[in-house]
């Protein structure tokens, strides 16, 4: 008894050192950038900002976010991320579900299907011409229908249906309920961590997403926070070519564009730690089982 | 079953919400009657509408810039000067080619597009039939832009015989040169070099006497990892252009006799450590922070990047004195500048635009003498002043409010805007001087045209420049840095050729005999 | 008799297939309806001339990439470095996740998850920047231990025998705590009472990691790790633009980076579609593969 509380204490104290050593390499870089935002730009110029300010100022933070144009597109991003988030868990629940019932037949084949669409795509111009057909560019229902169903995640929660205990449906289906009515009454309220993993997923995959609007979406108005983003990142970072020297001169300060990558990644940070308190473990199967 | 309810609700609202969303922004394309302009954030101005309520609102696509279009003052402007409302859309400033090929190929009605020049991009949608040909519209509707823009920049942009395109020029010959260290050089006791020899002489003294007592971290010369060819010493050995005369004909640089005693002297730099040791890792940022943090003694560097360094360099080193290296002599007496001609952007109007008439008109208007200047610095005693025929900023004024107008111009008053840009460079004293020793204190026989800058479009060349270009720089990367050496020139040069260096270069030089 | 039971099955479940019908639809109209654009890789296609007008070419397109002198040197560079990934990276989340679980101080697990998944979310520029800084030979501050240790400083990204580990290295730190949120999901669903059963059986934490944990998130770790291995010709095209140069190409340039600096894929549509598609089916060939043996050897598969 006294040796296996021995090796407890090591179990812990490896695993405390293991995951403060990762939280501390991995909190560098963020913690960079963060400095650069508040720094003067001579000191980010010269590269002697490293983890701590030089010249400590929030005029740069201050000037970002309170830019009309970044307040828009953080906007957008919000509403995007909001309804394609909620759109995308409710399909993609929707269709895991009858695919994790591998013995019901054509299952095994749409799966096939669509693991099939995770490795080939017709490419950029026949998607192009697509949103076209449905009238859906410059509409920011093109930065959502496309990126609906992501498979992986389906299959992530198909992966994650299959383990549920059996009899929990078994007992529904002798009450007479219909399978639409397990899903929504008992499978779903027993996912609360995957649902919340996929959740995120999705939030940071709408979130993130620069390939759509910059394809489908043409006027400044409906620009969503990436695109604005990595307008302003990429624009110092191909000083080489085809700049005029116009171009060259308003080339934005390192520290706006940090600041500006600060900007608008806190806000979907944040979603992690508020969804967190889902992933405690296996509760509500307990209950529903007792 | 409360929670389900709930949950259904949520999913009925997300519906909803979605199609109007759907419906209300679906308007903004502008397929049918331009009601987008409405919606757009545009400044409008009542009054100039109401005047103007017979010309239709027109659609621009133009390059990425960091503020809006419509709200910027210069669109005010040129809206009260043309008496049309202008819609603008911008590319994006990643890849703008991928964005542009499908909207062109798709049709959208944009009534004037600009954008970066791209000869092999332009010449296909002129070839393919999507573009509109302007001389007739010109000859009936462009009085001043005939004016404004010199027959050859027109005959540059010919394609079979027709022009499709109206071009920005550039301004300005020389960008890049090596910006070094005058303090330094005083503090070593040496005067400015004028030869490769003497210059190599200044680096050794850098790092012997290591004047910014830097330590272990002092580089006498830093340069960044994708610039093998480093203007000015380059120059020296006869090759100051991607392509040179040798003999009548036009070489690029890894073919040219003197490229062995290029890399030889260059990578002799780099052996002896006076190149700084890490300069194939070193992005942009990396190179100026060397220089601006007073490590370095030098840089190779662009004038319009001095800004940024002045200012960091001014209080990391207090001291700091910097300019240019003039241009230096080599070994067989050869000394230069690459030289630009030539444009940075074209516009064009789509054969889909809606107001193609209306778009000359437009292009017209801006292109009238005095409201181009205005377009391009202001007002004299608001934005500027002129002393000399030498035009400086009004700032902040200047900067808030023509900053970006290059941006609008559709072609350029080519007689008069060089000098009118210079207001731009003056914003900043340092970096007007340094771009002065650059282009206007160097002797006219050390600025030595790129002649490729005012070649016409040639399919090979452009097809293949772009790889051809990052094979020899590449290549050049690893013979400085000693991982490759100059015996294998000849396999490379072959590879080269096999690449498509022999096909560009019949075709260039099949066109350089007739432009002789 | 089988096919009627079958039969019989479906329709009793009708209302599972009306389930699937929003996922089809999504399916066919923005998967597969654009699909038709993989003969583009068959073709030399202009823009303006459109599918139909543009001329058939055959295998011009694989031939071009295929016979490039620099191709078996790119292909061996990308499996590997793919492979290094795959072995060395894989398991290091699960291991993380299941540390995760072992931490009963609620506040510092959510502040370690959330800490570690930080880096997934700044761009490869910005992250490669770091880590010039952090390698570099004069100043870094690598270097500077390996020499208070006695060592001569390295010039990692320089040096032929260095550049893979630092991309394989960085790729991990960059990823690892975004990869674990999957794992910890799956332990966060295992059944809490075969850990109550296995206290009362005497078991130690280290066993109950093992026998229960595992054995419980093996479902996710079977589909991740299929998933996975259909991207092996990816081998991390964006981080290694950022983080390469001329002297490492020998081991560090990949399919992606080489078709991206030649340009070759800069508008030409129908080599980069030659290059996708060449991946794709590398890619469904290891997945169908991965599914199969699953199946046969774990007794788990995707379908």
């Amino acid at each position: 008894m006294h040796s296996k509380k021995i090796n407890d204490y090591v179990l812990d104290a490896f695993i405390y050192v293991v995951l403060i050593a990762m939280g501390v390499s991995t909190l560098v870089p963020f913690i960079t950038v963060l400095s650069k935002s508040v720094s003067e730009e001579w000191a980010i110029t010269s590269g002697k900002v490293n983890l701590l300010p030089i010249g400590f100022q929030l005029d740069t933070l201050k000037y970002v976010v309170t830019n009309n144009q970044f307040l828009h597109a953080l906007l957008i991003s919000v509403l995007v991320a909001l309804i394609g988030t909620l759109a995308s868990l409710i399909v993609t629940a929707m269709t895991a579900y009858p695919l994790s019932k591998r013995e019901l037949p054509g299952v095994g084949v749409i799966i096939v299907l669509f693991v099939f669409t995770m490795m080939f795509n017709g490419g950029i111009i026949p998607s192009y011409l697509l949103i076209r057909q449905l009238d859906l560019i410059d509409n920011l229902a093109s930065l959502i229908l496309p990126g609906l169903i992501s498979v992986f995640n389906m299959l992530v929660i198909k992966s994650y249906f299959e383990s549920l205990p059996q009899s929990l449906e078994e007992s529904a289906k002798i009450d007479g309920a219909r399978n639409y009515t397990i899903l929504f009454r008992i499978i779903l309220p027993l996912s609360g961590p995957v649902l919340a993993t996929i959740g995120l997923f999705y939030a940071v995959y709408y979130w993130n997403d620069y390939f759509n609007p910059m394809l489908y979406i043409n006027s400044t108005s409906l620009k969503p926070l990436q695109l604005y983003l990595q307008d302003i990142v990429m624009n110092a970072d191909s000083s080489s070519f085809k700049m005029s020297a116009e171009d060259m001169m308003n080339v934005p300060a390192e520290g706006v564009r940090a600041a500006t990558v600060i900007a608008s990644t806190i806000p979907i940070l944040l979603v992690y730690p508020f969804l967190q308190k889902y992933f405690i473990k296996g509760v509500l199967i307990g209950s529903v089982k007792g | 079953m409360k929670q389900m309810t709930k949950k259904l609700s949520l999913a009925a609202t997300t519906v909803i919400l979605a199609s109007s969303l759907a419906a209300c922004s679906s308007n903004n394309n502008g397929n049918g009657n331009d009601t987008a302009a409405s919606n757009a954030p545009a400044a409008s101005n009542n009054t100039s509408t109401e005047t103007n309520a017979n010309l239709p609102t027109l659609k621009r696509l133009d390059v990425f810039q960091g503020e809006d279009y419509a709200a910027y003052p210069v669109a005010k402007l040129l809206e009260e000067k043309t008496g049309y409302k202008m819609q603008y859309d911008m590319l994006p400033q990643d890849n703008p080619a991928q964005k542009l090929n499908l909207l062109m190929a798709s049709g959208e009605p944009y009534d004037i597009v600009t954008s970066y020049i791209d000869m092999a991009l332009y010449s296909d949608y002129a070839k393919k039939g999507a573009l509109i040909d302007l001389t007739p519209l010109i000859d009936q509707f462009g009085p001043n832009i005939k004016n404004a823009i010199s027959q050859q920049s027109m005959d540059a942009l010919k394609v079979d015989g027709k022009l499709y395109g109206i071009p920005n020029i550039i301004t300005y010959p020389v960008g890049f040169g090596i910006l070094i260290r005058t303090d330094w050089l005083d503090k070593v006791g040496m005067k400015m070099p004028t030869t490769t020899a003497e210059f190599e002489a200044v680096l050794q003294a850098f790092k012997d006497k290591d004047p910014g007592a830097a330590g272990a971290q002092n580089v006498p010369f830093t340069i960044k990892g994708d610039l093998p060819m480093i203007d000015d010493l380059v120059g020296a050995f006869g090759m100051p252009n991607p392509w040179n005369d040798v003999d009548g004909k036009l070489v690029p640089r890894v073919l040219d006799p003197a490229f062995p005693d290029y890399v030889n002297y260059v990578s002799g730099l780099y052996a002896k450590g006076l190149i700084d040791k890490e300069f194939v890792v070193n992005k942009d940022a990396t190179a100026k922070e060397k220089f601006s943090s007073g490590k370095a003694g030098a840089i190779a560097v662009h004038w319009a990047d001095i800004p940024g360094i002045a200012d960091a360099l001014a209080k990391a080193a207090p001291d700091a004195k910097f300019t240019y290296v003039p241009a230096l002599k080599g070994p067989n007496g050869k000394s230069g500048f690459g030289a630009n001609q030539g444009f940075d952007r074209v516009s064009f109007i789509p054969k889909s635009a809606k107001n193609p008439e209306d778009a000359v008109k437009w292009i017209n208007a801006t292109l009238e003498p005095t409201t181009f200047k205005e377009l391009a610095v202001g007002v004299e005693g608001t934005h500027y002043t002129v002393d000399n025929g030498s035009y400086t900023p009004i700032l902040p004024i200047f900067n808030d409010e023509r900053n970006l107008a290059n941006n609008y111009m559709v072609g350029t008053d080519e007689a008069n805007y060089p000098q009118y840009w210079q207001a731009r460079v003056r914003k900043n004293p340092i970096m007007f001087e340094a771009f002065d020793t650059l282009n206007n204190k160097t002797a006219d026989s050390d600025k030595i045209l790129n002649k490729l800058s005012v070649a016409p479009y040639l399919e090979n060349y452009s097809k293949n420049n772009m790889k051809l270009e990052t094979m020899a720089g590449d290549y050049t990367v690893k013979l400085i840095a000693g991982s490759e050496k100059l015996d294998g020139l000849g396999d490379f040069q072959k590879k080269f050729n096999a690449e498509g260096g022999e096909a560009s270069a019949k075709e260039v030089n099949d066109w350089y005999a007739t432009a002789k | 008799m089988n096919r009627n039971s079958r039969w019989k099955l479906a329709r009793s479940n009708w209302d599972m297939y009306l389930l699937l019908v929003p996922g089809l639809i999504f399916l066919l109209l923005f998967k597969y309806t654009p699909m038709y654009g993989v003969v583009i890789a068959f073709q030399d296609f202009n823009i303006f001339s459109g599918i139909g007008g543009s001329e058939w070419v055959g295998l011009e397109q694989f031939q071009k990439l295929v016979h490039s002198d620099d191709f078996s040197r790119v292909l061996t560079n990308t499996l590997l470095i793919s492979m290094y990934k795959i072995v060395i990276l894989f398991p290091i989340p699960i291991v993380v996740a299941l540390f995760l679980n072992e931490v009963r101080k609620m506040f510092f697990k959510r502040t370690i998850q959330t800490i570690i998944y930080l880096p997934h979310f700044l761009s490869w520029v910005i992250i490669s920047g770091l880590f010039v800084t952090l390698l570099s030979p004069t100043d870094g501050l690598v270097n500077q231990i390996i020499k208070v240790f006695g060592g001569d400083p390295v010039s990692f990204l320089q040096d032929n025998s260095f550049f893979r580990s630092v991309v394989v290295f960085t790729a991990g730190w960059k990823e690892i705590g975004w990869n674990a949120i999957v794992f910890i999901a799956a332990i966060a669903g295992i059944d809490q009472e075969q850990y109550e059963a296995a206290s009362i059986d005497g078991a130690g934490r280290i066993r109950k990691m093992i026998s229960i944990t595992l054995p419980g998130i093996m479902p996710t770790i079977v589909l991740m790790f299929i998933l996975r291995i259909g991207s092996l010709l990816e081998a991390g095209t964006e981080q290694i633009l950022t983080m390469y140069n001329p002297i490492v190409y020998d081991t560090g340039d990949v399919i992606g980076t080489f078709v991206y600096r030649m340009g070759l894929g800069q508008q030409d549509y129908s080599f980069s579609t030659a290059v996708g598609l060449f991946n794709s089916v590398v890619g469904f060939i290891l997945v169908i593969s991965g599914n199969m043996l699953s199946k046969k050897f774990l007794k788990r598969s995707i379908w």
